[in-house]
């Protein structure tokens, strides 16, 4: 099913939707929100994915972070621990 | 024989009791507007030019003359043809967003005209009507034979027949600030918000930047319009002195609710024409600098003046004034075949003039255009579709403008549920603003959600054709199509500092 988000990657001067499936990963979420931006900002290799504050497990998929069409998501470079 | 003075009052403010009506029939407090107040409050309205109808005639005689002459001068399309293409666009972008625009003023004014509680205030509404009518048919006179050298031109009168997505932004605005405001809020939001705060001035800064950039004709309509727009914009502060007395706090509201409203039009009309599209050697101010020196200090001044306070979210205001109109730019830039404009790519003297004039925020911003220019430099000229986005971008529930709030590295949209449904603003204030009249707003379906109803197609190219109303002739392209001598230096030659 497919559930819209509202993506926001660091770096980029514009929210984008990203049209991601339930059974995507939070993983492919970042790269095709990076993969959209690409024009504007460089992707990078490792990104970290947030919904509301809270950092979400890229092996996830959509349906099971709980995200629901239209949430915002915002998606960031990974920070080194 | 009469002086002036001795007969001027019976000509424009003339007032009477009722006798078989009731005052409140006359002028129904959903026409007329908020708070509903006897005549004698309203009595002393007054504005400062106390014109007469026959005045008005001969003055707007003379100054209509006056752009004729300057038309038959330097506005023929050879004229046009000379400028730079920059400034060109800056043309294309205010000639669609003006001329209809200032015709949904006509009824604003119209509906004061009938409707306002004093006589005076009807009579310069009258007058501002007839100003709104000119204003809206110079723009579509001067640019119309343009069309035949330039189809870009057309959007002159065709932007606001559109479903384009700043037309979307732009009617969403104009429908209720000029169409649908009563005459009391009509008053605040568009003469003394909008006129007095933006566009009187703005008018001075454009005639200015026009007669930089050798363009005598857009110098000449400006200049011309901005005389009318400084009569009728008195209406504003005029009611304003009024509502404050009575309902401090009613005021309050409307300063705050549409301050924010038109600066995000404005900033986006203003600051591209302002910080990209007028050439660089034209440049005399930085759309920040020109806000602060004639924006900020009189709004200010004037605020106090009716003892308002600055609206609540003014340090998001300044916040806004570094780097808004950067962030929509860039973002449309990279979207540019969605409008009926080109843009220009800003090279390496541009963007050390823009690191100059916005020390705090361009640093965000300069990674953005370093990306662009490495793909154009990696394309070569004339591959528009390497520096051009695909994905649907999104758009304010409230001011309908893509969501470009904030700074790149904290993008500001808040998001909403409300009975059930799912809003998102490019800001607090845009929330707020939905918050404080939802009736009014949510039903108005945003691109993003017209495209997900299936209203409107997903497909850019069937957006952008099917339901934006372009072509590939009349679609934005870089004004160079990315064939820029600086491009052609390797990279990092004239890297900006």
């Amino acid at each position: 099913m497919l559930i819209p988000l509202y993506g926001f990657l660091r770096g980029d001067t514009i929210g984008l939707v990203i049209l991601a499936q339930d059974t995507d990963t939070i993983r492919e979420v970042g790269a095709k929100l990076q993969e959209a931006a690409s024009v504007r900002v460089a992707p990078v290799s490792a990104v970290d994915v947030r919904y509301r504050g809270r950092l979400l497990d890229p092996e996830r998929t959509v349906a099971e972070s709980g995200l629901e069409a239209l949430e915002r998501v915002d998606v960031s470079p990974r920070e080194a621990t | 024989m009469l002086k002036r003075e001795e007969w001027l009052d019976l000509a424009r403010k003339l007032d009477w009791n009722y006798s078989y009506v009731e005052a409140k029939d006359v002028f129904p407090e959903t026409l007329s507007g908020t708070p509903w107040l006897p005549h004698s409050d309203w009595k002393a309205w007054d504005e400062p030019y106390r014109t007469s109808f026959a005045e008005y005639a001969h003055n707007q005689h003379a100054k209509e003359l006056s752009v004729q002459s300057v038309r038959e001068a330097v506005g023929r399309i050879e004229d046009f043809q000379a400028l730079d293409p920059s400034w060109v666009n800056a043309l294309k972008l205010h000639s669609a967003t003006l001329p209809l625009a200032e015709f949904a003023a006509v009824i604003g004014n119209l509906r004061a005209a009938r409707f306002g509680r004093d006589s005076a205030w009807r009579t310069t509404a009258n007058f501002g009507a007839l100003d709104e009518l000119r204003h809206t048919q110079i723009p579509l006179l001067l640019m119309h034979d343009l069309v035949r050298w330039d189809p870009q031109f057309d959007w002159t009168h065709r932007f606001f027949h559109t479903n384009n997505w700043v037309a979307i932004a732009g009617r969403h605005l104009i429908d209720e600030l000029l169409l649908g405001a009563n005459p009391i809020e009509f008053a605040v939001a568009t003469n003394f918000v909008f006129e007095t705060g933006f566009t009187n001035l703005q008018f001075v800064g454009l005639s200015s930047l026009a007669r930089g950039a050798g363009d005598r004709m857009f110098e000449k309509m400006v200049g011309s319009i901005q005389t009318d727009e400084a009569r009728h914009s008195q209406i504003g502060p005029a009611v304003l002195k009024i509502l404050v007395q009575k309902d401090p706090a009613y005021a309050q509201f409307l300063l705050d609710k549409w301050f924010w409203r038109t600066w995000l039009f404005f900033a986006v009309v203003t600051g591209f024409a302002m910080d990209y599209l007028t050439p660089l050697k034209h440049r005399t101010q930085s759309f920040k600098e020109f806000m602060e020196e004639w924006v900020l200090d009189q709004f200010q001044k004037t605020l106090l003046e009716y003892g308002l306070r600055k609206p609540w979210y003014w340090n998001q205001f300044l916040e806004a004034l570094e780097v808004y109109h950067h962030m929509v730019y860039a973002s449309a830039y990279t979207y540019r075949a969605t409008v009926w404009f080109d843009f220009a790519l800003p090279g390496p003297e541009e963007r050390a003039w823009l690191r100059e004039k916005y020390p705090r925020s361009w640093p965000q911003l300069d990674p953005v255009w370093e990306r662009v220019t490495e793909r154009w430099r990696k394309s070569g000229p004339g591959v528009e579709w390497y520096t051009h986005g695909a994905t649907p971008v999104t758009f304010c529930d409230l001011c309908q403008l893509v969501l470009c709030g904030g700074t790149p590295e904290r993008n500001t949209a808040q998001t909403l549920v409300r009975e059930g449904k799912k809003y998102i603003f490019c800001s607090e204030p845009c929330r707020w603003i939905f918050e404080q009249e939802p009736a009014r707003y949510a039903s108005h379906k945003d691109l993003v959600k017209r495209i997900l109803a299936g209203e409107a197609p997903a497909n850019l190219i069937d957006l952008v054709t099917r339901y934006f109303s372009l072509t590939q002739g009349t679609w934005g392209k870089d004004v160079a199509g990315g064939a820029y001598a600086w491009l052609r230096e390797p990279s990092g030659a004239r890297a900006a500092p």
